[in-house]
């Protein structure tokens, strides 16, 4: 379609529609116009033909009336002046006899869109709302909320309002649901459409008589209303049952949605319209439609947060067919993984088995890490598939693999002696930097219990100048030091070339600040090498501890049958934060707590202004000393007194964050390894009256957010809210410095 | 809510967009690309993609892409069930869904589109209010037009928007009445190597066809009501009654609809109506494989299976195929590595098979992906399930109607794992 040279057809179309014998034939006339149309609908200008387009609305032929005003709604912003001629003809249209033309003339006009045409629009709406055809009240009911939108959010035209009030009585119902819809939008303001008992029972009573689209509107509006008694909730539960059973799975997940958040105080009500729901979700889930499958999915996964066992019985349902997409695929995987108990596990566990060896590499690695997280609770199985799965000799399988296995020992370690038969001969198929990284760890942990980790090693070593990625030099550097303290002789003389190699001749520098920190503590002596390198190996209760416990309903009831389950919060969170910047002009700076405080601190000593936030109310006590027992025990023996999520975006920090902290008197206990995701840090802090604070930091970068959890020993809330205060603006700092 | 509709087709062209609200630049589709570009197939571009404004919730049928641009919270399958109704209406209309199609007929596709929604929120849905507002083309009409002049516009306001049951329309007239249900069930089911099934479940519809004068009022029982699990209705079905007394009771729609869906799962036992025997063999290290499968019928209480087709992936090692079917037609395509077979109707007298070697990547080691064997069929006049119709009844009109009921079973993904 020609693009470039549209100027040549607009003159074309320009001639031909002013052309007097094409206006006369009809057919011909409507043929021209068609094309104009057709070229719009491509993206072409067509704004030259204005002029003649107006000209062509005065005509009976209803497409061709149909034709102009599409083309005038898409237009008219840019040509206002020639617009404000059409407005007569469509004015006209408005008390035609025929129904169709007039809601069609009022459609129109209303989608307009350009200035000052408020005033010529408000009397045809007015007449349209009592209309005696229930399609022109439809047009005339959207087009109110049309034409508030025009006016630029000013003011509420208070008579209209009540006019849409009252028309919520309408015989029709889809005037109905346009009303409430057009208030929606009216009153967005003021919180939007208030839904008191009336207007709830009567949309009730209405419900059936509605569109499916109508219904799941409805249900959504119905959200708002907050029963008076026991006894009306129950009677509203009662009137929504069939709805759980409705053919449309929108209606049926609105239907939920609502009855878990009209029962939040009856757990066992949400448990019982969970289970009901249960058939319809699993439909759903295998439903003809890719995409509503996959959103099913996600919200299975959701329920499962609350019920872990919800779905038990049918993990066949989700066992993965060859021709499904991979987004339906990984969900049924990580449905799978929360999916196992006893009974099911060998026939998961041999499912699973089967995707490892997919044709598609993304796949068969996600299969994998599930079934390491299965590992978790079912080591011994877990393992012996693994380690099969090595005999393969595939490259992307042994390093994911490998990585598995590396996070497995981490967390239970019972399964070492396994992992470290299972390694010798893996170093071979693995190329990336990630694969390599976790092997090197894994011979440097738990060098002393595999035969040829020195060897392997050693290889390493020989091939450290063509190798590309500093992050194993680093790993390398680390793992051959930490074998050297269980096996000096056979690694002595490789540490000593790879250390020169490091100072001498590596040319990033972090490999080589490292290389000299390492060389400079060995000449310190070898018990000061031990005291530092020997950590301990293994550290279950992180498991115990990222064990998600089993969260209430009402936690995330409120995100039901949105986008949420689909993307996580934050995501949506900062769209919304961004229109609201939008509307509001520029934004506050984040970081007004700064700001305000700056003139008042005299600027002789910057480091203050750093203490600010905590020199009001809060004074936290430097150098705490808390053991890592203490702090476990202490962790599971308190309730979290406040949890609340920040947006991190982008690449993760762990030193920067921890020295930032320290700075604050805010100690680290225990930290994830950096990279990992999800990443987790344990914290404590005391404040001067030796309230303790002790914090769990979770960043999961798939929802580009920070879960802050505080556990307090004594519930102060004036020193929490400080506390909170102080963590946030850490938090916030490091992001902007690092953005 | 749906603030813009962009069409977009598998290479990357927007070729249709459409605006309820303020014009949203087709830019916005660039993030749609990178996203598609990533996914390497398009079936694997996910269906809800974030951008800085807006979310692009999309659903991919007939190689198109319907691309909906929101910028408020919604519910996504809200959102993803219209898209599907959108798609659904143009292949009501226009018999197939394509590009060209969609193409030719702009004019009424703008048309529909304006109907269906007003200022991003649904308005009319349901396709027999639809074709009273915008009538369908159809070749004779297109004449018909041409030659007089008139449109394809309805001149008078759809009369079921007025009657008391919202989807019934007041003043039906037929001469002959009739109503005819069709009971339609799709197996779908994982069966594994050596034969057992992994799972297996059955999604049944009863799709109606009713054409009765007045308000005409249905009850339809069945043998075995129990059998169905989880049902759920068209909006006319008293729910109450079924849920009492296990009969469907309701005042139809006019025309085509579907009256119900339903599953029959694991809990009752699936019949598996086919069984494939297959002999799958590559070697270590040489050119050659052998390949032969076998398709025959098992619980088909004694109905011929028909339309059966085989397809399977093979991998990537197979060069080339040379087989010879006992029955049917078979193709390779050596780029795509598939494989498909047109096997027709299964004689149990004489098992139709396909046999050949194939020859692999010489050198290269043994695929450690088995292929999987993807099976299409048909069972004319039988229910899988053993579902069947007891009686239906009318009440309300004095004539008596003409009622046909007729079952019919299909493969959905049903497949067999090597």
């Amino acid at each position: 379609m020609p693009y470039l040279g549209s100027e040549d057809v607009v003159k074309e179309l320009k001639k031909a529609l002013c052309n007097p014998h094409i206006q006369a034939d009809r057919l011909r006339y409507r043929n021209v116009i068609q094309r104009v149309i057709r070229y719009m609908t491509q993206g072409l200008d067509m704004s030259g033909v204005f002029m003649e387009m107006v000209k062509a609305s005065a005509t009976v032929d209803i497409v061709q009336k149909k034709l102009v005003y599409l083309y005038m709604c898409t237009y008219a912003p840019l040509k206002p002046d020639l617009a404000l001629l059409a407005i007569n003809t469509l004015c006209k249209d408005c008390s035609d006899p025929n129904p169709m033309v007039r809601g069609l003339a009022l459609r129109s006009m209303c989608s307009l869109r350009m200035p000052g045409v408020q005033e010529y629009i408000q009397q045809p709406i007015l007449n349209g709302l009592r209309d005696k055809a229930s399609y022109v009240r439809r047009v005339a009911v959207l087009g109110c909320a049309k034409m508030h939108n025009l006016h630029g959010d000013s003011e509420v035209d208070g008579a209209l309002v009540n006019e849409l009030y009252s028309l919520l009585r309408d015989q029709d119902p889809i005037v109905v649901v346009n009303c409430l819809r057009s208030l929606e939008e009216i009153l967005k303001q003021e919180g939007g459409i208030v839904i008191n008992k009336p207007i709830a029972h009567h949309l009730l009573n209405r419900m059936s008589k509605l569109d499916q689209w109508g219904q799941a509107e409805v249900l959504n509006f119905l959200l708002r209303y907050q029963p008076r008694s026991e006894e009306e909730l129950f009677d509203i539960l009662n009137l929504l049952d069939s709805f759980l059973k409705s053919g449309s799975p929108g209606v049926v997940m609105g239907a939920t949605k609502l009855f878990l958040i009209l029962a939040k105080k009856f757990p066992h009500v949400q448990t019982d319209v969970l289970v009901r729901v249960k058939g319809p979700l699993l439909a759903a889930c295998s439903s003809e439609s890719r995409e509503l499958c996959f959103v099913a999915l996600c919200h299975v996964r959701q329920i499962l947060h609350s019920l872990p066992g919800h779905f038990s019985s049918h993990y066949k349902k989700f066992f993965c067919s060859y021709s499904e997409p991979h987004y339906i695929k990984l969900q049924k995987v990580e449905v799978l993984c929360e999916l196992v108990n006893d009974e099911n596990v060998q026939q998961v566990l041999e499912e699973l088995r089967g995707y490892c060896t997919d044709v598609s590499a993304d796949f068969a690695q996600a299969a994998i890490f599930a079934i390491g997280s299965i590992a978790r609770t079912y080591t011994d199985q877990c393992v012996q598939i693994l380690t099969e799965l090595l005999g393969l000799r595939q490259e992307h399988i042994t390093t994911v693999v490998v990585q598995t296995f590396r996070d497995l020992v981490w967390l239970c370690p019972q399964c070492t002696e396994a992992v470290c038969q299972a390694l010798p001969g893996c170093e071979e198929n693995i190329q990336d930097s990630e694969g390599k990284q976790a092997l090197i760890w894994l011979l440097g942990v738990h060098g002393e219990r595999i035969p040829n980790a020195p060897y392997v090693l050693e290889d390493f070593v020989e091939n450290v100048k063509s190798e590309t990625f500093p992050a194993v030099k680093m790993e390398l550097l680390t793992a051959l030091l930490r074998l050297f303290l269980s096996r000096p002789a056979e690694c002595q003389d490789m540490l000593g070339r790879l250390l020169y190699y490091c100072i001498e001749e590596e040319k990033d520098m972090a490999v080589r600040d490292r290389g000299l920190f390492y060389y400079r503590l060995l000449l310190v002596g070898i018990d000061e090498v031990k005291r530092i390198l020997c950590s301990p190996k293994s550290d279950p209760t992180l498991g115990l501890l990222e064990d998600p416990a089993e969260r209430p309903v009402n936690s995330w009831a409120s995100d039901f049958n949105t986008l949420v389950p689909v993307y996580g919060k934050s995501r949506w969170a900062t769209i919304s934060k961004c229109h609201g910047a939008e509307r509001c002009g520029p934004e506050l700076p984040k970081t007004s707590s700064f700001a305000a405080s700056g003139p008042l601190i005299p600027e002789e000593n910057k480091e203050r202004v750093q203490e600010v936030p905590d020199s009001g109310a809060l004074m936290l006590v430097p150098n705490l000393q808390l053991t890592a027992d203490y702090f476990e025990k202490t962790w599971l023996s308190l309730k979290v007194a406040h949890q609340q999520v920040l947006p991190w975006q982008g690449e993760f920090h762990p030193d920067t964050l921890q020295m930032a902290l320290q700075v604050v008197n805010i100690q680290t206990i225990a930290m994830s390894r950096a990279g990992a995701r999800p990443w987790k840090a344990y914290l404590s802090a005391q404040d001067d009256t030796g309230c303790l604070f002790l914090t769990e930091l979770l960043w999961k970068p798939e929802n580009s957010e920070m879960q802050i959890s505080v556990k307090q020993n004594e519930t102060r809330t004036e020193t929490l809210k400080s506390f909170i205060s102080v963590l946030e603006t850490v938090i916030g700092t490091i992001e902007e410095i690092k953005s | 809510m749906i603030h813009s509709l962009f069409l977009i087709n598998s290479s990357g062209d927007i070729f249709l967009e459409k605006h309820w609200k303020s014009v949203v630049s087709r830019s916005v589709c660039d993030y749609f690309f990178e996203a598609q570009e990533r996914a390497t197939e398009a079936e694997n571009v996910p269906p809800v993609i974030p951008t800085p404004h807006h979310y692009l919730l999309n659903v991919y049928r007939h190689k198109i892409f319907f691309v909906a641009v929101i910028q408020t919270e919604v519910p996504p399958l809200f959102v993803i069930e219209f898209l599907h109704r959108v798609v659904d209406t143009f292949q009501d209309y226009f018999g197939v869904c394509s590009e060209p199609v969609i193409k030719d007929n702009v004019v009424v596709v703008y048309e529909v589109l304006e109907e269906m929604l007003d200022n991003g929120f649904p308005l009319a849905t349901e396709s027999n209010i639809l074709k009273e507002l915008i009538k369908p083309p159809t070749i004779l009409r297109t004449v018909v037009n041409t030659i007089t002049g008139s449109t394809n516009v309805g001149d008078q306001l759809p009369t079921g928007q007025l009657s008391v049951v919202p989807w019934r329309r007041t003043g039906v007239k037929y001469t002959n009445n009739e109503a005819y249900f069709d009971v339609i069930e799709e197996i779908d089911a994982i069966i594994d190597k050596s034969g057992s099934t992994i799972t297996a479940e059955i999604q049944g519809v009863i799709d109606a066809c009713v054409k009765l004068t007045g308000m005409p009022d249905l009850t339809l029982s069945f043998m075995n009501p129990r059998l169905l699990d989880d049902v759920s209705f068209h909006p006319c079905v008293r729910f109450k009654r079924w849920e009492s007394e296990r009969i469907l009771s309701f005042i139809p729609p006019d025309g085509n609809f579907r009256l119900l869906s339903y599953h029959v799962s694991a809990q009752n036992l699936v019949a598996i109506p086919v069984y494939v025997k297959h002999n799958i063999s590559f070697r270590d290290s040489s050119s050659l494989g052998r390949f032969e499968i076998t398709v025959g019928p098992k619980q088909t209480m004694g109905k011929t299976i028909e339309g059966v087709t085989v397809t399977s992936q093979m991998p990537k090692g197979v060069l080339n195929m040379s087989l010879t079917p006992s029955q049917g037609t078979h193709t390779f395509d050596p780029v795509t590595k598939m494989l498909s077979w047109d096997v027709g109707k299964i004689n149990p007298q004489k098992l139709p098979s396909l046999k050949g070697t194939m020859s692999l990547q010489a050198g290269a080691s043994k695929p450690d992906e088995n292929p999987t064997i993807n099976l299409q069929f048909k069972i004319q006049q039988l229910a899988i399930s053993g579902l069947k119709v007891n009686r239906l009844d009318m009440y309300g009109e004095k004539y008596k109607p003409f009622k046909g009921i007729k079952y019919m079973t299909k493969a959905g993904k049903f497949q067999v794992r090597t």
